[in-house]
């Protein structure tokens, strides 16, 4: 829904550490996306390659989006799983008692310049 | 040669930020901040229509209204007696922070105990846009469908509350109460359910309870 605000957002922040390493192009954003983050990858990637031009920068910047599924933590079963969907219930004993392990990221992993 | 930096960094949109600076505000201002969230239709603005009379006898409140077009709802708000405050967003389907920034001009955040943001009727984009709220409430009612929250993950998730209105027309529905909590749950086991009717008065009660203690727990 606020794509374009989170490309804009994503420019800034690469375009601030850029600066810092004294780079003249960031060949390319490593960005990880949950599936919990609610940010469809999608628009965000049309959203990116609408506003990176700006910049001389990040014109070619490429924008590698890695999904993240969720996995939850099960106490009563004592294990680990991969979620269906959406839901962080436990798949075997259909129970409440989880803890999201990963699934609702969206972070810049890392950015490679030149 | 390409170098490869490692940040690990959050990504926050512009509205998270400004969300973020809002409910840093409203701390320090003690004030509880509700943002109440349904389809359009669900019975938002009845349920603080039929609550906000008795609570402002001991509460002071402020509401702000979410519409695209109209003042209706913030009409409806001022016959209980609490200063509203509307926002016509004219096309936006959802608040965001900026607009609420703007709106406390309306009010003095010192004297307030709660401020309620009743957003725009929609279960889709108002997930996506923190508000700098304390507390997020959504509202389903049982003429719609028991797989809502389901439908609308991201809606359910963010929500601290599902309150389960219109429950007098249950008889005439074939809405399964239980399947919706569990459903509700499946996405976000912490989410704690209300159920009430603006008509019958059913669960007016705890939502009131439910209110209060919100606000007390922010002050402490």
């Amino acid at each position: 829904m606020h794509e374009l605000s989170i490309a804009l957002e994503i420019l800034d922040i690469v375009g601030k550490e850029a600066a810092r390493h004294g780079a003249a192009v960031v060949r390319q954003v490593n960005l990880r996306v949950g599936d919990l983050s609610g940010v469809e990858t999608e628009s965000l990637a049309f959203s990116f390659d609408a506003v990176k031009s700006e910049k001389d920068l990040t014109r070619e910047t490429v924008l590698a989006i890695e999904r993240v599924p969720v996995k939850i933590r099960c106490a009563p079963c004592d294990g680990e799983f991969t979620g269906s969907g959406h839901m962080v219930i436990c798949p075997i004993c259909e129970g409440f008692d989880t803890e999201l392990l990963q699934g609702d990221e969206l972070e810049i992993e890392d950015i490679e310049i030149d | 040669m390409t170098d490869k930096i490692t940040l690990e960094r959050k990504v926050l949109s512009r509205n998270d930020l400004l969300a973020a600076s809002l409910r840093e505000l409203f701390g320090g201002e003690n004030v509880g901040v509700m943002n109440i969230v349904s389809s359009p239709g669900s019975g938002k603005t009845s349920l603080l229509e039929k609550t906000l009379g008795s609570l402002s006898e001991t509460l002071s409140i402020g509401v702000i209204e979410g519409d695209i077009q109209t003042d209706n709802d913030a009409r409806r708000i001022a016959a209980t007696g609490v200063p509203v405050h509307q926002i016509q967003t004219g096309g936006a389907c959802h608040l965001e922070a900026e607009m609420i920034r703007k709106a406390l001009d309306n009010f003095n955040l010192n004297i307030l105990d709660l401020l309620i943001i009743e957003n725009v009727g929609n279960l889709v984009c108002p997930s996506a846009f923190d508000l700098g709220e304390g507390v997020r409430v959504s509202v389903i009612s049982v003429t719609e469908g028991d797989d809502k929250p389901l439908k609308y993950p991201a809606m359910c998730r963010s929500s601290d509350v599902m309150v389960i209105n219109k429950m007098d027309l249950l008889p005439h529905t074939d809405f399964d109460v239980d399947k919706v909590i569990y459903n509700a749950k499946s996405l976000n086991p912490e989410i704690r359910i209300l159920k009430t009717s603006c008509r019958t008065g059913e669960g007016l009660d705890d939502w009131a309870v439910f209110i209060r203690d919100f606000v007390k727990r922010n002050k402490g």
